[in-house]
């Protein structure tokens, strides 16, 4: 069911002031805006990274051993385990395993479920890195290779379609490479990414007052603020003596109008995901939760403990309630665990390890289990978002997920060969590989390029009509373009390719 | 010339306060390096000259500390183990003043508690017997730039802070807890400076 937006009015004000109040879609008001010709139609977009590399043939480029005539001593699946879900151009892994190499924890994989629902707006591109360092790997993942004077794909978007939102582009994965800033220093200080270090308790930074027991009355501490800004700060020597520092000026600068359109938004509420619990005592501190909340957290029931779903959690209200234009979220490099899990009388049982040791690089241990658990747990976690945002409704008829899109961004693929015959072996880098995009803005339905059966090497596509061309090889910014071109970002000067079957609008 | 420099410094002495505004300003820094004081060393700091346990004295949602928990990245902190964080912030973030301030209030708020509690033991708010006066304005104002900026305030801070303090007395009763009030807000206005976050 949808849920229609219900705020008509427009101006910025107006947009923080509904947010505030709860009631709005703040979302529909910017749309409203945009409609009247005051800027473009709302985007947003959703980098979901994957740490280590998410290898595209154990997944929706899967090859049959039948089909290679090497498929015994490469990474070619059995027969038996590569689905064609709905008959569509899309392979999948449906997978389970009693161990992941030699722990034992048993789990099951599924991909196919994840095709059969978004299959129509699934656009997978194959592409060649120019890395397999992580780091490196995962920035030119989200630049291109710096195709576009090194700015981020979130850069970018925040600076086309973050207009009116107070925290424009927000990271919610720490320790990659794939929320490092940009390298184009030309750009508005509003375009670059805020981390987000613990989704859970964030939203307490966004307020300085509401929650604070036994403060004075807010209208004084406005003035304390006042007081401290317009007279205190400017006549004090320290301030005096070290105007003309970089990170003076910041701090002067954040505590004017961003420190007001976010305080003013009332975000402690709007994001805030957890209930009044014994661990957050929202109630006793005059505060509560978001009016989405309890939805949220019906989609995400592992918000408490599992970081990937307080990251989705919190991404959805930041795009619901008109935060963000751009976030970034993705599994931990930690192993994750169900509560209570414990090793011990055989190993774990089935399912308690939600998440692997750095993640899909754990391939180096264990490739296929590694690569099929942490696939599912990606398109776990992209389903329920993609329905959640489905669900709502921004303006028109139009859900949030009509003006979104997704990226699973990685680093590399993994090597293909393995012994002969092995269910269960290691995988280094490889430059080789594919990515995912789920959007209805992009070209769905497709795959562009193809698998070389007697190498499982991936091979590229004519950028114009998508011709699947063996011998080609896409590249870092051909993909980075084609995202770019999907959103509909203007890219005066840029030079960069057209990347014309990748969009679903000319 | 000795007496007469001497007459002049008596005469300076005994005139009113200089205006706040009439100091000269102090020269600019050729170099103006300044580093964040991260939410840590601010809650250590903090926490000797307002003599309160570091342990106790910023707790979010009365839980979770909020220099090691709450906001250990956003105040300029790292988490290398649990979260990758190998480096402080290069920049302050959006949420990182608002936090400041957060923290800033929480702890004044929790100092004159504390205070109101145990008026023998008091560290920053001291009842005004009557009517709060210019005495007792000039007097908070020195005990909040000695706890909180470990310095004394020259006369035009004084009186700047005075005036602010009677600003705020113009708003409100002259109940004990008006009293307490100004004084948090007060020491959330020093607390929350630019002198107090940065070095």
């Amino acid at each position: 069911m949808t849920h229609r937006a219900s705020t008509p009015n427009a101006s910025r004000r107006s947009v923080l002031a509904g947010m505030a109040a709860g009631l709005a879609a703040p979302g529909a008001a910017l749309a409203a805006t945009r409609r009247r010709g005051d800027g473009p139609e709302p985007r947003f977009l959703i980098v979901l990274g994957g740490s280590g590399g998410c290898s595209i043939i154990d997944s929706f480029m899967a090859v049959r051993e039948s089909e290679s005539p090497n498929g015994k001593i490469l990474n070619a699946w059995p027969d038996s385990l590569v689905q064609s879900p709905g008959g569509g151009p899309f392979r999948a892994i449906d997978f389970s395993s009693k161990t992941i190499g030699a722990i034992p924890a048993p789990f099951t994989a599924n991909q196919s479920d994840f095709v059969k629902r978004h299959g129509q707006d699934m656009m997978v591109v194959t592409y060649t890195g120019t890395s397999v360092n992580h780091g490196v790997a995962e920035h030119r993942s989200v630049t291109g290779n710096a195709a576009w004077r090194g700015r981020t794909l979130q850069e970018a978007t925040a600076l086309t379609y973050g207009a009116g939102r107070p925290i424009a582009n927000v990271h919610l994965i720490n320790g990659t490479a794939f929320t490092d800033r940009g390298t184009d220093d030309s750009l508005p200080s509003s375009a670059y990414g805020e981390r987000v270090p613990a989704p859970n308790l964030w939203p307490l930074s966004l307020d300085g007052y509401r929650g604070v027991k036994g403060a004075p009355d807010r209208k004084l501490f406005d003035a304390a603020r006042d007081f401290r800004d317009g007279m205190l700060d400017p006549e004090s020597d320290f301030v005096q003596t070290f105007a003309a520092s970089d990170r003076l000026k910041r701090w002067f600068e954040l505590r004017g109008a961003p420190l007001r359109d976010i305080e003013g938004a009332d975000l402690i509420t709007q994001l805030m995901v957890h209930p009044d619990s014994e661990d957050m005592p929202l109630k006793a501190h005059g505060l509560k939760s978001s009016p989405l909340a309890k939805k949220v957290r019906e989609a995400f029931p592992a918000y408490g403990f599992d970081p990937i779903e307080s990251q989705a959690a919190l991404a959805f209200l930041l795009i619901r309630c008109g935060v963000a234009s751009t976030v970034t979220l993705g599994p931990e490099n930690s192993a994750v665990f169900n509560k209570g899990a414990a090793l011990g009388r055989g190993g774990l049982s089935a399912g308690d390890m939600r998440n692997t040791p750095i993640a899909f690089d754990f391939s180096h241990q264990a490739h296929r289990e590694v690569q099929s658990l942490m696939w599912s747990r990606v398109l776990s976690v992209a389903d329920r978002l993609i329905t959640l945002l489905k669900s709502e409704e921004l303006a028109g008829g139009k859900s949030y997920w009509d003006h979104s899109l997704l990226y699973v961004a990685t680093e590399f693929g993994r090597s293909r060969n393995r012994p002969e015959g092995a269910m269960t072996f290691g995988s280094g880098h490889d430059l080789n590989n594919g990515a995912l995009i789920v959007s209805p803005l992009a070209n769905g339905g497709r795959v562009l390029g193809g698998v070389d059966p007697e190498t499982l090497m991936t091979y590229g596509f004519d950028p114009l009509s998508g011709r699947p061309e063996p011998g080609r090889n896409m590249t870092e910014a051909e993909v980075f373009s084609g995202i770019i071109q999907a959103l509909g970002i203007e890219t005066p000067g840029a030079n960069l390719p057209d990347m014309r079957v990748m969009r679903r609008k000319a | 010339m000795r007496i007469l420099a001497l007459i002049a410094l008596i005469a300076a002495l005994a005139s009113p306060a200089l205006p706040a505004r009439a100091q000269e300003a102090a020269p600019a820094s050729p170099d103006p390096r300044i580093k964040f004081k991260d939410g840590e060393r601010y809650l250590r700091d903090l926490a000797e000259s307002l003599e309160i346990p570091r342990e106790e004295i910023c707790l979010e949602l009365s839980r979770y500390d909020c220099a090691d928990k709450a906001f250990r990245i956003v105040l300029g902190g790292v988490d290398p183990y649990d979260i990758r964080i190998m480096q402080p912030l290069d920049q302050a973030s959006l949420a990182s003043p608002i936090a400041f301030d957060r923290v800033a209030l929480q702890v004044c708020s929790g100092r004159v508690a504390r205070d109101r509690a145990d008026p023998a033991a008091s560290i920053l708010f001291k009842r005004a017997a009557g009517r709060p006066d210019a005495a007792w304005r000039d007097a908070l104002a020195d005990r909040l730039y000695d706890r909180i900026l470990r310095r004394s305030p020259d006369a035009g801070e004084r009186q700047r802070m005075a005036g602010f303090l009677e600003g705020l007395e113009a708003r409100s009763d002259r109940s004990a807890k008006a009293q307490a009030d100004q004084t948090i807000l007060a020491c959330f206005a020093l607390a929350s400076s630019a002198e107090a976050a940065f070095y």
